[in-house]
């Protein structure tokens, strides 16, 4: 299986983390994978792979990209074509810097709002890298500021995660409902005591550690089987799975299987 | 891939079978799945008749003898000319737990097997004797009758084994070696039942005399290539689900009500009354 792992050795970024007048110069490295199983169109007849093609939706016509611009819908079917040249001049700079504005604490910041996060390494700095990773993680406070990573700037989160310092792009508030915007929520009662009660036994009796070891991508692990089944030539047939109601049968047919065996 | 345990994906499984006791389709396949372990041995490379109710005992079934369209690539089956040479037939051969498996889900309570191997489809391997109480004789006459029978193959040197037919009569074979013809078994089991219905007023050997009352009639018929009989451990399609039960002589001796091994009883049964038949092939 193909998969793609981030080198170490190649940072997506250098620059440096600023906070008032001391600089930490910084390597930036990516920490979040997409091993999830993915798939590429094939063609039926002939099992090339399939490639996209930019179409006008006028006369369905392949657009060369020296014929491609963009746009903005202000409207339906109404469009506002942008020249490169202004989308450039418009663009955040990219000044190699991380821009801390504060410190807050890491846990006061709700993971609704956490978007990716990339492992931040030492350049040349190990000193004070490891001054900030121990104060942040003594005190469990998180950085807030900002970066420029390509041609977008981002909130950004530094805080300590196993003894590095790791970077979270935040998301802008924009990009994150309100549930309080759902009228179901403005007619919710208050729980009795006694049923609290019980729901606080519950929760405590059920509490326990967060292991994320605990979750296996079941359909991964199927779908890497499958392709290993396939490279092996063997043939495999669709079917439905067995129903619910079937159970019973199965419950048998593994006791007769095991005294066939022992035969 | 999940865990197969079977090829076969089941179908229906809450249809009503058998009204009267509302055995669903999932309850006849678990008999056949739990019954495998003994059926399996004696249904391996026999031509198989399937007696099929899929609308329930009620409503009309069929013996269906060919396999039919759709029947999966991996039942093993056979086609077996018949003797005026004029059909082909593409019988089922149930040699696995799929296969059994898959039969039980054409909602087919009965299996009916030959009396001989498709590898020696000339040569049977049982001796077969039907004993048919007329009513009002019962099952009790019945018994009265077979256990004469055990004695005078005995006294001749054969051990025999018996069943219920799962109906009102009473099944005994003689496992041989498959070295005779079908027409010789025929002609012994005739002449047993003739020198029988001297012995006791009761029983009658000839087809024409069946339908007197109270009469037991030794049924020799059955012993010719292509006939076939119900299984040891088939279901059968009467309201109660009563099973062709395999007994020991001593249960026939104590006596016994056909009705008493069903759907629900044999399954439990410790008694494995026919546990040799296969290793204790007789010469004939």
């Amino acid at each position: 299986m193909i998969e793609k792992t981030p080198s170490s050795k190649r940072p997506i970024w250098t620059g440096s983390l600023t906070i008032g007048l001391v600089n930490l110069p910084l390597k930036l490295f990516p920490m979040i994978y997409n091993k999830a199983i993915s798939f590429r169109f094939l063609h039926k007849i002939d099992g090339h792979p399939l490639k996209y093609q930019k179409v006008c939706t006028k006369d369905d016509k392949v657009v060369p990209w020296d014929e491609v611009a963009k746009g903005y819908e202000v409207s339906k079917n109404m469009y506002v074509m942008l020249e490169p040249k202004e989308l450039e001049a418009i663009k955040p700079e990219s000044n190699k810097k991380i821009r801390i504005a504060k410190f807050v604490d890491y846990l006061s910041v709700d993971p609704i709002y956490y978007n990716k996060s990339y492992i931040l390494m030492p350049d040349n700095s190990k000193e004070a890298y490891s001054l900030l990773l121990t104060s942040l993680q003594k005190k469990g406070k998180a950085a807030v500021g900002k970066i420029t990573l390509r041609t977008k700037e981002y909130p950004v989160l530094v805080h300590a995660y196993k003894g590095a310092l790791v970077l979270t792009t935040i998301r802008y508030s924009y990009d994150v409902a309100n549930p309080q915007e759902f009228k179901e929520l403005k007619t919710l009662e208050k729980p009795e005591k006694t049923q609290l009660e019980i729901a606080n036994k519950i929760i405590q009796d059920l509490s326990d550690e967060f292991e994320i070891n605990e979750f296996e991508d079941q359909y991964k692990k199927k779908a890497e089987q499958l392709i290993q089944q396939k490279l092996k030539g063997q043939t495999i047939k669709v079917e439905e799975p067995q129903k619910e109601e079937a159970k019973e049968l199965m419950v048998a047919l593994r006791e007769t299987l095991k005294q066939l065996q022992n035969k | 891939m999940s865990e197969e345990l079977t090829k076969v994906r089941f179908t229906n499984l809450n249809k009503i079978i058998f009204p009267q006791e509302k055995i669903t389709k999932k309850q006849l396949i678990k008999y056949y799945i739990k019954i495998a372990p003994k059926i399996l041995p004696i249904l391996k490379n026999r031509a198989l008749v399937l007696n099929r109710f899929p609308n329930g005992i009620n409503k009309n079934g069929f013996y269906e003898k060919n396999a039919a369209k759709g029947t999966p690539v991996w039942v093993k089956t056979t086609k077996i000319t018949s003797k005026t040479g004029k059909t082909k037939t593409n019988y089922i051969i149930c040699n696995d737990l799929d296969t059994l498996i898959w039969i039980a889900n054409l909602a087919s309570i009965e299996m009916h097997m030959p009396l001989s191997t498709i590898d020696k489809l000339e040569k049977p391997d049982f001796i077969f004797f039907d004993i048919d109480p007329e009513p009002p004789a019962t099952i009790k006459e019945a018994s009265t009758v077979s256990l004469l029978l055990r004695d005078k193959l005995k006294k001749i040197g054969f051990k025999s084994y018996i069943k219920t037919s799962g109906k009102k009569g009473l099944h005994i074979l003689i496992p041989i070696k498959p070295n005779k013809s079908f027409k010789l078994a025929r002609k012994f089991v005739h002449k047993i039942g003739i020198e029988l219905s001297k012995e006791n007023h009761k029983i009658v050997s000839e087809l024409s005399e069946t339908k007197k009352p109270g009469k037991i009639f030794v049924d020799y018929l059955q012993n010719a290539q292509g006939r076939t009989i119900a299984s040891p451990y088939s279901l059968r399609a009467n309201p109660k689900a009563v099973v062709s039960t395999p007994l020991e002589w001593s249960e026939i001796q104590k006596g016994i009500k056909p009705s008493q091994f069903n759907i629900n009883t044999v399954i439990k049964r410790e008694k494995t009354p026919w546990k040799n038949i296969l290793n204790n092939k007789q010469e004939f």
